[in-house]
């Protein structure tokens, strides 16, 4: 057999995407994690005692917990060495002219105005811990949705904040998840009033712009009886040289007949650890719907859930991986059937080149309520050299009576039979790698907006560039 | 006789063991003081619970004087078959390389209390190019409740060897209770082909753990087929090295759990050069309240390019209370292989009992014909004729 060229991807990173604009802070809260630190957070933020109490509450329980043994290498972040608080500028600008000329030209490089001035309705855009940029069409707002940031709705909306902040997600859920609770800052809220549907997806764009600072937003949506929202996180960050830590928690609730769609464009430079929790309530006949791509970071350590509490209610996650050098992308799904009649699906599609390494790692749990259900999980796992990796675990626990559960996985290399067709109609060799990675995690683009999908389709193409031959 | 040093020394003195064996006892009975209870902060003990055993409970030991061999009529010459303990004696020379080199006394508890203690077993060695036609069949009984058996099969196949075994795990009584370990270790030398088959019925209230693993060299073939039917907590480990290329296992298995049994595998198909093939095939039906884990796992190393792992676990939910946990894992370092793997859990399928009472045939039939099409298909696959027709029997009296 030939040697096949090694695939070379990423290589020019730094150049097109490494990138940082120098720091401004208002407020930087010192190094490390202590009480005094949660307090002078709270306190810079002026929240209300409970939630003060809540962070204390859940330092205590981020202290106690254990590192989790399992998973990827985590054994490196020196928690004593992050920033917990940073706040870039102490007003919300109403207006893109608003912004300060460093965040502005951040932004820019991101394609954010064009973005918006496409057709997108809202732009929340996260600029270091907070939210910074904030616009909301009048549409919205007249129909009663509010989509702000998650600071501004704990001043706001007290009362729909507290009943359901922490219910999804409670601080003792892991570690990461304690200490998430613990200093957490800015993030989205959405509330989506009964019957109401948002026909554009809802953006927010953040960055991570400090060394060894950590963004722990914190985002909460709550889908009301027969609405609909589509919620879209995308990030890039410059490139560092030491380790930064980022640690969110999304809690979502979608109430009966609800459906709510989360997608995530996560492409952290390689030196961040993304570790977060993401988690659905789907109530009667609701539909949750995850899709998630995670291309950037050191490390990535997540696993989109959905807790199907009543009966009729649907959970979908979309899961596209890519590992290059350094990298372990440790992602999956999770689908907790409690109630009968329910049912998900988790497709993972990874990719795996010059030496890096993919993990599914999924659960699918059905208690003994949840009878008639039904349960469908595939991995597909590509490896484009003999460097890489690809790991599959997926727990299956059945406790009820009559459902029905598959899982189904394949790891692969692109084949040679692929690749001969096409360079035998002309195409180079790296052209035809590209376009078999990119036929490859189709059915993840396709569930894309169209920009996104180009984006990543971009995105793809360079990493892919490249390729020798 | 307790499970205490002065009693594990009883055990080697009584038979005469050489120095050897008695020091490997030695250090195995250090380990299982050493090492605690698996408890379920170890990921592999998270769904099987142990904690309800106390092994010293049974700690009188059975079978000191080894087991029934069933000999085929003629065997050819320079096979040597006989209790292992006896082989130790006279053939150290192969038995002390090998004698626990793929099951690691030190593993765990259980694997160190067997280490330390076992009692019966067997010792097959086939010589290069040596072909035996009738199977060997070693048969390991428990004759009273309250005691622990602890049997060890030591299988050497020569290059170019080709052999059938049948290890079976029989009680007298089907609700003795007591504790079980029947392990199995299998080298297969070049060009070997082995039929390996272990049934395991014991009676119904005993803790079983078993760990067989088998060194597949240079195009060897081994065909395992593990059934288990008895026990009320049972623990099966399988597992596969493929050392040589051109290797190939097939690992097989039949599970039927029913009442309040419990029963956990764990299998690996670990390819650590290329042009290997394995192909694992896990099929169980539970009843009542029954609960079963399996967890296995493919490894691909780095060099193992042109490997081909199958992995699939089947489960047939028979009960409302019946329990099936299904984790087929795989650690891919290689990308010029195929690996595929798969798990489903599900009730039996209601359009192929409708379509069976549509014909008029009674619902307890229909259920029944269903079950035993569902292990058909991967009965076909036990190595010979004289264990599946055992295996056969067994269901269908299981079946009821």
């Amino acid at each position: 057999m030939a040697t096949v060229p090694k695939v070379d991807v990423g290589t020019d990173y730094k150049e097109k995407y490494g990138f940082f604009v120098p720091e401004d802070f208002v407020f930087k809260a010192k190094r490390g994690l202590n009480p005094e630190i949660v307090k002078e957070i709270s306190w810079m933020k002026k929240e209300p005692e409970w939630m003060l109490k809540f962070r204390l509450r859940s330092l205590e329980i981020f202290r106690k917990k254990p590192m989790p043994k399992w998973g990827a290498d985590l054994s490196v972040i020196d928690f004593e060495n992050i920033f917990y608080y940073l706040k870039a500028s102490d007003r919300q600008s109403k207006t893109w002219e608003d912004l300060p000329p460093d965040i502005k030209a951040t932004y820019d490089r991101l394609g954010v105005p064009e973005a918006e001035r496409k057709f997108l309705a809202g732009v929340s855009a996260q600029y270091e811990s907070e939210v910074v940029y904030h616009s909301l069409q009048e549409s919205l707002t007249k129909k009663g949705v509010i989509f702000t940031d998650t600071d501004s709705a704990l001043r706001d909306y007290p009362e729909l904040f507290k009943e359901y902040f922490g219910t999804v997600i409670p601080p003792a859920d892991n570690k990461f998840s304690a200490l998430n609770s613990a200093v957490w800052s800015g993030g989205s809220f959405i509330y989506v009033p009964k019957g109401v549907r948002v026909e554009v997806p809802l953006q927010a764009y953040f960055r991570i712009n400090a060394e060894n600072m950590g963004q722990f937003e914190r985002t909460l949506i709550i889908c009301d009886e027969g609405s609909f929202v589509h919620y879209i996180e995308g990030c890039t960050a410059p490139i560092y040289t030491t380790d930064s830590l980022h640690s969110a928690v999304v809690e979502i609730i979608v109430k009966r007949n609800a459906r709510c769609r989360y997608t995530t464009i996560q492409n952290w430079s390689t030196n961040v650890f993304n570790l977060v929790t993401k988690r659905a309530l789907a109530y009667g006949d609701a539909t949750m719907e995850w899709v998630d791509g995670n291309l950037g970071s050191q490390i990535t350590m997540k696993y989109p859930s959905v807790y199907l509490m009543e009966p009729g209610a649907k959970g979908d996650v979309l899961s596209v991986a890519f590992a290059g050098k350094g990298q372990h992308q440790d992602a999956g799904g999770k689908m907790i059937h409690v109630a009968p009649n329910t049912t998900s699906t988790i497709t993972s599609k990874s990719i795996s080149k010059g030496g890096g390494r993919t993990s599914y790692r999924g659960h699918i749990k059905m208690y003994p309520d949840a009878k008639n259900s039904k349960s469908f999980v595939k991995c597909d796992a590509l490896l484009l050299d003999d460097e890489s990796r690809s790991d599959t675990y997926p727990y299956n626990d059945v406790d009820a009576e009559n459902v029905t559960l598959g899982h189904e996985a394949t790891v692969s290399k692109v084949s040679d039979e692929q690749l001969f067709y096409l360079m035998s109609r002309g195409i180079t060799r790296s052209e035809a790698e590209t376009m078999i990675v990119n036929g490859f995690i189709e059915p993840f683009t396709k569930e894309l907006p169209l920009e996104y999908a180009v984006e990543l389709n971009r995105l793809i193409q360079l990493e892919m560039e490249g390729s020798v031959g | 006789m307790p499970f205490t040093l002065e009693s594990m020394e009883e055990i080697a003195s009584l038979h005469g063991e050489p120095d050897w064996l008695r020091k490997r006892r030695r250090s195995s009975f250090d380990a299982f003081e050493r090492l605690p209870m698996p408890s379920r902060i170890d990921e592999e003990w998270r769904r099987t619970d142990v904690s309800g055993l106390d092994p010293a409970q049974y700690s009188t030991l059975e079978h000191l004087n080894g087991q029934k061999l069933v000999l085929p009529s003629t065997l050819p010459p320079g096979v040597i078959l006989k209790p292992l303990r006896q082989a130790a004696q006279d053939h150290p020379e192969l038995v002390e390389p090998r004698l626990f080199s793929l099951v690691h006394a030190d593993r765990d508890r259980f694997s160190a209390l067997h280490a330390a203690f076992f009692t019966g077993g067997t010792f097959l060695y086939v010589p290069d190019g040596v072909v035996i036609n009738q199977p060997v069949i070693g048969q390991h009984f428990s004759h009273e409740g309250g005691t622990s058996v602890l049997p060890h099969t030591l299988i050497i196949a020569g290059k170019g060897a080709r052999f059938d075994y049948l290890d079976e795990y029989i009680a007298e009584h089907d609700d003795e209770a007591g504790y079980r370990s029947g392990s199995t270790e299998i080298f297969l030398g070049d060009g070997a082909q082995v039929g390996y088959v272990a049934i395991q019925k014991w009676g119904r209230n005993v803790w079983h753990f078993a760990d067989q693993r088998a060194e597949l060299k240079k195009d060897s073939t081994l065909r395992l087929f593990n059934v288990t039917l008895g026990g009320k907590f049972s623990k099966t480990r399988i597992e596969a090295s493929l050392v040589g290329q051109g290797a190939d296992a097939e690992l097989k298995a039949i599970y039927f759990a029913s009442g309040e049994q419990f029963f956990d595998f764990h299998t690996l198909q670990d390819h650590q050069v290329g042009n290997t093939r394995s192909d694992l095939l896990f099929k169980g039906a539970l009843q009542d309240r029954a609960r079963t884990v399996y967890a296995g796992l493919i490894r691909i190393e780095k060099g193992a390019a042109h490997s081909d792992a199958y992995q699939a676990n089947r489960n047939l939910v028979l009960s409302d209370h019946a329990k099936a946990t299904s984790i087929p894992m795989l650690e891919i370092d290689n990308n010029d292989v195929r690996c595929t793997h798969g798990a489903t859990v599900g009730p039996v399928d209601p359009i192929s009992m409708f379509y069976l009472q549509s014909r008029g045939i009674p619902e307890a039939t229909a259920r029944r014909m269903i079950v035993q099409g569902f292990f058909g298909q991967v009965l076909e696959r036990i190595p010979f004729e004289h264990a599946r027709a055992l295996v056969e029997a067994e269901l269908e009296a299981r079946l009821g």
